[in-house]
């Protein structure tokens, strides 16, 4: 059977890796959404070098793997002088590695939204930035959030990554309370238990937002 | 208002636009027909750059549309448009559609933009649909929401661009008559159409296209009456005779 006195008496550790990873993740989340879209757009915008630029970053960074981009911002950049504590580190990556497949969701969204549409908004005399915020994007917004959806649980649990470089999220703790119990399996449970907690949730929130978006149209 | 000097365009290898010469007085209202692929939609989507010319000179109110120079935001504000398909954004009210430009592009409060969309709204016959959602509208009705949303930003020129070859045949009335209200106040207007019956009887000129060139130039009466060309009086047979 499961032990529970594991997680009765590292209960403090959980709690810190669980809100650490929380963090890692709501940081991550709203920096790869927003990255993302400039990204998407930089690919869309009537402008070769910033298509160029786009489409480099994407090909570039989902093609190598997660542990990597974390590693140039965790080893890389001190070697140019810039010195960031683990969980910065490890931040930072996964927000540059999710901004890469965000930026690939969005861009289906937002050439998903009728050509029309543009016409219509830069004919009366706006902006291709403002058709884009005003007109473009939050259509392409509704049109995404399924996909977008799939993105962020992944992030959750790419957030894991924090723990190879001592992050102090979940995995840390884990692995951290593991070698000093000498359990393995009843620890990960646990572990597993509190990314489900935070996974679930968020799986059954998308799905919420799209059947409410889905009713607004 | 509108000048065409010697305008050619080419998609690729296709020539679009034949070197046109066309000239549009302030408060004129020309009704541009010809058959499908004739360039029609091509040459009004021209005047407000949606397209751009392959050579050739195109003015605008006094600015040169193609110029490297030229601010086409601005000139824009001074142009409505309406499309085929309304092309009405689906996420916004009706209100919303309408004073979207006026406040994010000339910086109208929304307090004054909401005034002028209702005024708009009631010269459409609409102001009850303020605040419905553009799928809860007929086509007519989306229509006429379309051309508020030009109106709203006051232009000096509206272009229509097949405005009601997407409406069902009960509906297109209703934005005809729209049509024909805002001609007699003196808007210069361009108009794509295959309504013949509006184009004879608001139309200053008829422009009858082919093969990307203009054939014909003439006032409705003697249009219709009398075509010059062979091109025309076919085209006319075939779509006046059934």
């Amino acid at each position: 059977m499961i032990d529970f006195s594991i997680i009765v008496d590292h209960w403090d550790m959980y709690m810190q890796g669980f809100g650490n990873t929380v963090k890692a993740s709501l940081l991550a989340l709203l920096g790869s959404l927003l990255l993302g879209i400039v990204i998407a757009v930089f690919r869309i915008a009537p402008v070769r070098l910033l298509n160029w630029l786009g489409a480099a970053y994407v090909e570039f960074i989902r093609n190598i793997p997660l542990i990597l981009v974390v590693f140039v911002f965790f080893f890389g950049l001190p070697a140019l002088g810039v010195r960031l504590d683990s969980f910065t580190a490890g931040t930072l990556g996964l927000t540059v590695y999710t901004a890469a497949f965000i930026a690939e969701v969005i861009r289906a969204g937002i050439l998903a939204v009728p050509k029309g549409q543009m016409e219509a908004a830069r004919s009366s005399g706006l902006t291709y930035l403002q058709a884009m915020r005003y007109v473009i994007l939050p259509q392409a917004i509704k049109i995404v959030i399924p996909p977008l959806g799939n993105q962020f649980i992944n992030l959750v649990k790419n957030s894991s990554v924090l723990g190879v470089i001592a992050g102090l999220d979940l995995m840390y703790f884990g692995d951290l309370i593991s070698s000093e119990t000498f359990v393995t399996f009843d620890v990960y449970i646990f572990v597993a238990v509190f990314y489900l907690v935070l996974t679930v949730p968020l799986s059954l929130g998308v799905g919420f937002l799209e059947r409410r978006l889905a009713r607004s149209r | 208002m509108i000048s065409f000097h010697q305008v050619n365009k080419h998609y690729g290898n296709f020539h679009v636009l034949k070197d046109i010469n066309l000239h549009i007085n302030q408060g004129e209202v020309v009704v541009i027909i010809g058959p499908s692929g004739s360039g029609k939609s091509t040459l009004v989507r021209c005047i407000n750059r949606l397209e751009t010319i392959t050579s050739g000179e195109l003015i605008v109110d006094n600015v040169k549309v193609n110029d490297k120079n030229t601010d086409i935001n601005k000139l824009r504000r001074n142009i409505g448009m309406v499309f085929q398909h309304f092309n009405l954004y689906p996420h916004k009210t009706v209100l919303q559609n309408i004073t979207l430009a006026p406040t994010k592009v000339l910086g109208i409060s929304e307090k004054e933009a909401k005034e002028t969309a209702m005024y708009y709204l009631e010269k459409v016959g609409i102001p009850d649909k303020a605040n419905a959602y553009p799928s809860e509208l007929s086509g007519g009705q989306q229509q006429r929401v379309a051309i508020a949303r030009g109106l709203a930003m006051n232009p000096k020129i509206m272009l229509f661009d097949e405005p009601t070859s997407a409406l069902d045949p009960e509906t297109i009335g209703e934005v005809l008559d729209v049509m024909k209200k805002l001609a007699k106040e003196g808007m210069t207007m361009v108009v794509v159409t295959h309504e013949m019956g509006f184009a004879r009887e608001v139309a200053d000129r008829i422009v009858f296209m082919d093969q990307g060139r203009i054939l014909e130039e003439a006032p409705p009466e003697e249009f219709f009456a009398n075509p010059r060309e062979e091109r025309a009086r076919l085209f006319l047979s075939r779509i006046l005779n059934h």
